[in-house]
């Protein structure tokens, strides 16, 4: 079995392919404390690509309330409670990720949902850890909490659905590490949705073949970003093309955010898929359930994030997001600007750190009009 | 096929369709493929030509731009993307950081993007099967009208077989058919209650004697409109208005009188009908509300937020509030369940529902005991210092003590009216107008400066700088003597130290018990607020505001505003944010509602005349059964509110009329049937469309021909709707093409032209001129030119409001340029001297307790007894004090401690109703649209499921009830059962209802419960935004193969098996909302008057409170038996097996 090696756990690790990483790698950042859960992301996704006969149960993006929801029902407590209780040791997973885990003759370590865990997308809507009482008061960490978990396919640099298929029709492109399932040649098995950690892979019932979120590469090839990214009106997301931490580039939005500022992180990185979605935790929710999602740098990562009024460059790239449909490639803070750039250098966008504060005169003496704010 | 290699014909086969039939084919012809070897897929692939299916997908043919209005108050310009002449998806358009106005100021791309969820579901409405296909009339109705509308010879009432509303069938006229149907039935209508015979089929028909005279023998004003929220359509919502002053044409015709006695017909309000309206706004301020557009979050360190929920109702402007906290500011949220926003909270407190106004006015005591208030604010911009007469309650005047006193002049931006004096057009306004008369009314004011230990005159003039100027030192504390004219002695003190005397029932340790937040919670929220001086917004929201009392939620909380000069800065001030209202920053409208119609101007460029001949009314009235509030032997309805009988009734752009009405089962039931006609104008079926008579089929915002415009108070933009070259999928016509049928079917039955005339932009198609006058006319439009703004709106791109500031807040020319505000002392007023609010017991700023939501006497006075509270007992009234039902609760006016209080029970605690039950709004709804459409309706909850597995399911999701566990399992009651949720059985779900009764089906609440640790115990929430049940879901249910809750003959579509939200609410009517006497500035232009004023001060209603049992309906499980999925696995809250019990403690990773 060859070894690669995955910067999320910080060692080698098992898996069935050799490395062979791409050209440019999607990535993206959500800051989860900036979600308003307003689903708009999804019904973008979902009238774009999945509005089709069988599709009627796909959400390739959703957003699910933490932690009592889940879409598919408990796919993440589920494989938490199959791998068993697992340890960092540092920055070092010294756990079993799912292909270390993997039963004899599998891939990975998995389970196949059943086709009713995908009938409620809004279960754990806004549901909290804890119970309220009435006159409740705390400040941060909240007594009781919940916090909102946008989750598209993450386009792994290994992922466990690719090296699942018996066919091989899983692939991940070369130019920009996308990871798609070939419509011509996927014969339905789902062992690729047995596999997938994340169960971002969705069975069409009337095509029999299954589908999943496509990185909205016709948008990338153009420049643009994926229509989720776009369409967030909470301004939680960026995209970009992410590094390993040794060629991070700090003008790089994700590699800043992900390498630089360190306020960005994977989702389960110790299942070991070396995912490409990001996300930056929220800052009122205990710290023990938050490591268990995204690891042992969760608090550093909060205690980072919460600096942001005094960090112009973070607090610049954080208002940067939703500015553009383009592809930001190169942002920059100056005096009470961010800047965003292709990859030429050509700004794209700029924005206020504070939007401006304007007075009109009280009478315009060419209109022969009074302005008030009471009319 | 000759010449053709396996791998072409495959890619012949790929170009014949999209993705699915793409796959199916290529696997059918699976067989031909070559075998592949691949290595490896993360380094290559072989053969990628099938991603063009995908690249396919997302090709388009054209793009094209629409507004979505529905009443969320942020309007986004969307872009519709269209393929082979279908929308197949919406984006946002991104043009927000383009906006500009005429002086080159611009927005950011701060701004993008704009749009939500709901907005991009809108290619599934704009299809979708409940869209109205044509104008639809209901079989008895037509077979009224073609009857000759026959009536009882005494009454006048028309036979009940016809009016089998919500049980009949539907027919489908042509447009000319349903023009003339309905101005007929206007002529019909108006003529039959016409005149004194008119009147007195009314008076036998049992009408109040007062709404009978009300109509002023006027056939006319038993004819109601309403535009809903017309600030969203500024000629076509707003046009309803237009059509009913028009009416009075109608009323010369039947009545033959001149233009000087004819009469229109009556407008509903909109902002007031909503409960949005926060009454004590007018009483602080003499305004309509103190708002400011959301984007100013991020200048201040403060933002409280009190039943708020700002991340779910105001989602485009969420970023604001979260980026707000990058800058450093602090959240605070209160709020009485862990709700969305809480989890952007720095900080959050739960409270008891209903109690905010004595959560801040303990915090006002805290302020002022630790004396960390602005004493040179209060001083300078508020009544506080004013002088009160100990004898008669009335605040003491110059002229009580100074012989011969003569008011003085006022210039402070005012200007007095002469006796038949007008004032100035709208743009020419560059003063406040008070008629004169009403100024003597007002006198001049007093107060005692501790300098000169003398009474000191201060005019309305005097406040801010001109104020500091008059270097007056006055008192806020203490008891004085002065002499009066008349020769007595009288004692005065200033409103502040009334009001510290009224705080002494509010100390921390009570507050807490009322409220039930904690001690330290009160002293830390007082303390930050008043360390954050001028720099704390104090946001309230729907939650607190539609509770009975909400007008003493709001004095409250200006009280610690203004103690803390949080008041009319970009940093700092108080704010109300409910509904979409603030159609006077449109106010060149005048020109266009009250444009003459004995006088229309037919030139586009000419000046256009106006006269008002339409009156307002407030639609709570019909709510409440078409009566005024008469309890006991008095009738608290102010002269200037009584309402007219409700005898047809057409409205536009509004389900919250009728089908999400307050009350709904009980207007249907017990009202509605008193109405001879129902128009509803609409492009998709709604719980309106159920009950209406005639139903006209109108444009969605994507097939617009004529334009609109629009604009927000929670925004900065001005927006058009503009024109959009989607062919009309349906038969449908533009809302404002209705209003011009029917006027020129008015024309043909009565041979006046005028009618015609009246409406003549809109047959020519150019709606555009009365837009432009509109635009000429508003203080914020002025210097626009209508086609610029069109051609922007079609690239996706608003303009802006040129209102004073941007941001625009509410107060800045107040408290930055010492302009007065709309009250006779020109400050923000905590005292009420009007006799109203003395006879209540409310002349302070007091609490009392929910009329319906509370586990203790509703609507008591909490507090001991105060010199200056001389509430009238309900033996006044000739009410028994121990009298505590629904009706007379409303005008009970009894002081108690708060000792007392707590041990006194809410009538309904002995009879098993238990809980407090909320409803308020969410993320997937604004208001009822679209939340049945089945891409939004899926997500709303826990319990969508698009394959509707459990067949009891009333659609692909339902209505919920939100539970606390505890409190759920104390009932016998799982999570994901049905329930029945009750209320008051006196009342509701409606009137008279028994459980034998037919409707009683259609109306009991039933729903799922819910368990949802956010809610503490006692408390059950709902939201607001589903559609109800009608006689034709319920039919659906039993009689559909699916079993869906679907019409079967309309296909309207419900989220509950039975009941609504509403099946617990009720009309509610606060005495202190209907005087005659407040002042308050009109709606539109800067003119101040007093009394009912719509949507400004009148009736509110009470639509989140009320005092409910739960009762177990049914298993939640599969075939009704057991637990639903989810709870039998293990994975909810209380039910949580081992795994899930590791997951929520973070079991599964340890870090060494």
């Amino acid at each position: 079995m060859p070894r690669v090696f995955n910067w999320q756990i910080n060692r080698e690790m098992e898996y069935p392919y050799p490395a062979s990483p791409p050209e440019r790698q999607f990535a993206a950042v959500f800051d989860i404390n900036k979600c308003i859960a307003c689903q708009t992301c999804t019904l973008a996704c979902k009238q774009a690509w999945t509005s089709g006969r069988g599709q009627e149960h796909m959400f390739w993006n959703n957003v699910e309330t933490k932690p009592y929801g889940s879409y598919p029902l408990a796919w993440d407590v589920r494989l938490l409670e199959m791998l068993g209780p697992q340890t960092w040791e540092g920055d070092t997973y010294t756990g079993k990720t799912i292909f270390e885990a993997a039963p004899p003759g599998q891939v990975a370590l998995g389970f196949l949902p059943e086709d009713v865990d995908w009938a409620h997308p809004g279960l754990g809507e806004d549901e909290v850890y804890g119970v309220v009482e009435g006159g409740a008061y705390f400040g941060i960490p909240h007594q009781v909490w919940f916090f909102y978990l946008q989750r598209i396919c993450n386009h792994c640099t290994y992922p466990a659905c690719l090296a699942a298929c018996p066919r091989k029709a899983i692939y991940k492109r070369k130019e920009d590490g996308i990871v798609l399932i070939d419509q011509t040649r996927c014969r339905g098995y789902r062992e690729c949705e047995r596999a997938c950690p994340y169960k971002k892979i969705f069975y069409n019932g009337v095509t029999r073949i299954s589908e999943k979120c496509i990185a909205c590469f016709p948008r990338v090839e153009q420049g643009l970003q994926p229509f989720c990214t776009v369409n967030c009106i909470g301004r939680i997301r960026i995209n970009g093309w992410i590094h390993t931490p040794d060629k991070a580039d700090p003008e790089n939005p994700v590699d800043f955010l992900v390498h630089i500022r360190k306020v960005a992180l994977p989702l389960y990185p110790q299942f070991g898929l070396q995912v490409n979605i990001y996300y930056i935790p929220p800052i009122h929710v205990p710290t023990k359930f938050l490591r268990q999602m995204f690891g042992p740098r969760v608090d550093k990562a909060i205690e980072t994030y919460r600096k942001a009024p005094e960090d112009p460059e973070l607090k610049g790239v954080l208002m940067l997001m939703g500015a553009t449909e383009r592809w930001v490639d190169k942002f920059r803070v100056q005096g009470d600007y961010v800047y965003g750039y292709d990859e030429r250098g050509n700004e794209l966008v700029r924005v206020p750190l504070k939007e401006p504060i304007y007075l009109r005169p009280v009478y315009d003496r060419q209109f022969t009009v009074y302005r008030h704010n009471i009319t | 096929m000759k010449g053709l290699s396996r791998r072409d014909f495959l890619k012949l086969a790929l170009a014949a369709g999209g993705a699915g039939s793409a796959a199916l084919l290529a696997r059918n012809l699976a067989f031909l493929e070559e075998i592949q070897t691949i290595e490896n897929p993360l380094a290559s692939y072989p053969n990628r030509d099938w991603e063009k299916a995908y690249r396919d997908l997302f090709k388009f043919d054209s793009k094209f731009a629409f507004l979505c209005a529905p009443n969320d108050t942020h309007n986004c310009l969307l872009l519709a993307v269209v393929k082979n002449g279908v929308v197949t998806r919406i984006e946002p358009s991104y043009g927000y950081g383009k906006a500009t106005d005429i002086y080159g100021n611009s927005a950011s791309h701060r701004w993008e993007p704009r749009a939500c969820q709901k907005g991009l579901s809108l290619t599934r409405r704009i299809y979708g099967d409940r869209r109205i296909k044509g104008p639809m009339v209901r079989k008895g109705f037509l077979d009224w009208a073609r009857a000759g509308y026959p009536r009882d010879p005494d009454t006048g009432l028309p036979p009940a077989q016809y009016f089998r509303r919500g049980q009949d069938e539907w027919l489908r006229l042509s447009w000319d058919e349903a023009y003339r149907l309905i101005a007929q039935t206007i002529v019909n209508i108006a003529a039959t209650y016409s005149g004194p015979e008119g009147q007195e089929r009314l008076r036998r028909q049992g009408y109040d004697e007062l709404m009978v005279q009300a109509t002023g023998g006027a056939g006319t004003q038993v004819l109601k409109f309403r535009g809903g929220m017309p600030f969203l359509g500024a000629t076509r919502v707003f046009g309803m208005y237009r059509f009913a002053n028009m009416l009075a044409l109608l009323d010369a015709y039947i009545r033959k009188v001149s233009p000087e006695q004819a009469l229109g017909a009556r407008g509903w309000d909109n902002y007031s009908w909503h409960t949005d309206l926060p009454p004590g706004h007018p009483m602080v301020t003499g305004q309509q509300t103190v708002d400011f557009d959301l984007f100013t979050a991020e200048n201040a360190r403060l933002i409280t937020l009190w039943g708020m929920n700002w991340i779910s109702t105001k989602m485009p402007d969420g970023h604001w509030l979260t980026e707000a906290r990058l800058h450093g500011a602090r959240v605070i949220v209160i709020a009485c369940e862990y709700q969305s926003t809480a989890s952007k909270a720095d900080e959050v407190v739960i409270i008891r529902p209903g109690t905010d106004t004595a959560l801040a006015l303990g915090l006002a005591r805290v302020i002022i005991d630790e004396n960390r208030f602005d004493p040179d604010f209060i001083k300078a911009f508020t009544d506080l210092p004013l002088l009160v007469r100990m004898d008669t309650l009335q605040l003491l005047r110059a002229s009580d003590i100074i012989p011969g006193y003569r008011n003085a002049p006022l210039t402070n931006f005012v200007k007095v009216l002469a006796p038949g004096e007008s004032p100035d057009p709208g743009i020419a306004q560059g003063s406040q107008y008070v008629p004169q008369s009403l100024r003597e009314e007002w006198g001049d004011f007093v107060v005692w400066d501790l300098a000169s230990g003398s009474p000191r005159v201060v005019t309305r003039d005097q406040v801010g700088t001109y104020f500091q100027e008059a270097g007056i030192d006055p008192a806020l504390r203490g008891t004085f003597s002065v002499r009066t004219t008349d020769g007595r002695t009288v004692q005065v003190r200033p409103v502040f130290d009334l009001v510290v005397e009224y705080l002494q029932n509010f100390d921390p340790a009570t507050v807490s018990e009322i409220t039930w937040a904690p001690v330290e919670a009160i002293y830390s929220l007082a303390r930050q607020i008043a360390a954050n001086r001028g720099t704390t917004l104090i946001v309230h929201g729907m939650g607190p505001n539609h509770f009975f009392n909400a007008d003493l939620k709001d004095r409250a909380l200006f009280l610690v505003a203004a103690l803390t000069g949080n008041i009319g800065k970009f940093s700092g001030s108080p704010v109300s944010y409910a509904g979409n209202y603030r159609g006077a920053l449109f106010n060149g409208l005048v020109s266009y509602i009250l444009e003459d119609p004995f006088n229309v101007q037919t030139d586009p460029g000419g000046p256009v005349r106006t006269r008002s001949y339409y009156r307002a009314e407030s639609a709570h009235y019909f709510n409440y059964g078409d009566r005024p509030l008469r309890v006991g032997n008095k009738l608290f309805t102010g002269k200037t509110h009584i309402p007219t009988p409700t005898k047809f009734m057409w409205f536009c752009n509004s389900n919250s009329i009728l089908g999400n009405i307050k009350w709904t089962y009980d207007v249907l039931v017990n009202t509605l049937p008193r109405v001879e006609a129902v128009v509803v104008n609409d492009w998709w079926w709604t719980l309106s469309c159920e009950y209406a008579d005639v139903v006209l089929a109108v444009d969605s915002w994507a097939e617009f021909k004529h334009p609109d415009m629009a604009g927000s108070v929670t925004n900065p933009f001005v927006q058009v709707f503009p024109r959009t070259p989607l062919p009309r999928v349906f038969d449908t016509v533009g809302d404002i093409d209705t209003l011009a049928g029917v006027a020129k079917a008015l024309a043909e039955l009565t041979g006046d032209r005028r009618f015609q005339d009246y409406w003549k932009f809109v047959y020519d198609n150019q709606v555009d001129v009365y837009l432009q006058r509109i635009l000429d006319n508003s203080n914020a439009l002025r210097g626009f030119r209508f086609a610029d703004l069109e051609e922007k709106a079609k690239q996706g791109i608003p303009a802006l409001l040129m209102t004073r500031t941007y941001p625009k807040v509410m107060g800045w020319e107040q408290t930055n340029e010492s302009r007065p505000w709309y009250t006779k002392t020109g400050r923000l007023e905590f005292y009420r001297e009007e006799p109203e609010f003395i006879e209540y017991g409310e002349n302070l700023p007091v609490y009392r307790e929910p009329v319906d939501a509370t586990f203790y006497e509703p609507n008591v006075t909490v507090g001991r007894s105060h010199p200056a509270l001389r509430p009238t007992p309900p033996e006044a009234y000739g009410l028994r004090r121990d009298d505590l039902s629904t009706e007379t609760r409303q005008v009970r006016n009894v002081l108690k401690p708060w000792p007392e209080v707590k041990a006194s029970p809410h009538p309904r605690r002995r009879e098993g109703y238990t809980h407090l039950f909320i409803t308020p709004k969410y993320r997937h709804g604004a208001h009822t649209t679209p939340t049945d459409v089945d891409l939004v309706a899926v997500y709303f909850g826990p319990f969508g499921d698009p394959y509707r597995r459990d067949k009891r399911k009333p659609f692909v999701n339902e209505g919920y009830v939100d539970i606390n566990p505890l409190d759920a399992k104390e009932l016998g009651i799982e999570d994901g059962d049905y329930v029945w949720v009750d209320a008051d059985p006196d009342d509701r779900p409606f009137r008279g209802a028994r459980p034998d009764d037919p409707n009683f089906k259609i109306a009991r609440l039933m729903c799922r419960a819910r368990y949802y640790s956010g809610i503490p115990r006692g408390v059950l929430r709902m939201w607001f935004n589903m559609y109800q049940a009608s006689h034709g879901t319920v039919e659906g249910q039993a009689t559909r193969p699916d079993g869906l809750a679907k019409n079967p003959r309309t296909g309207y579509q419900a989220l509950f098996r039975f009941g609504g939200h509403q099946s617990a609410t009720r009309a509610w009517l606060r005495p202190t909302l209907l005087t005659d006497s407040l002042v308050r500035k009109d709606y539109f232009g800067q003119t101040i008057g007093k009394g009912f004023a719509a949507d400004i001060h009148c009736a509110v209603g009470a639509p989140k409170e009320s005092f409910v049992r739960l009762v177990k309906a049914e298993d939640g499980g599969p075939g009704g038996q057991g637990l639903w999925r989810p709870a039998a696995l293990g994975f909810r809250p209380t039910y949580e097996n081992q795994g899930m019990k590791t997951y929520l403690e973070g079991g599964f990773i340890t870090v060494k």
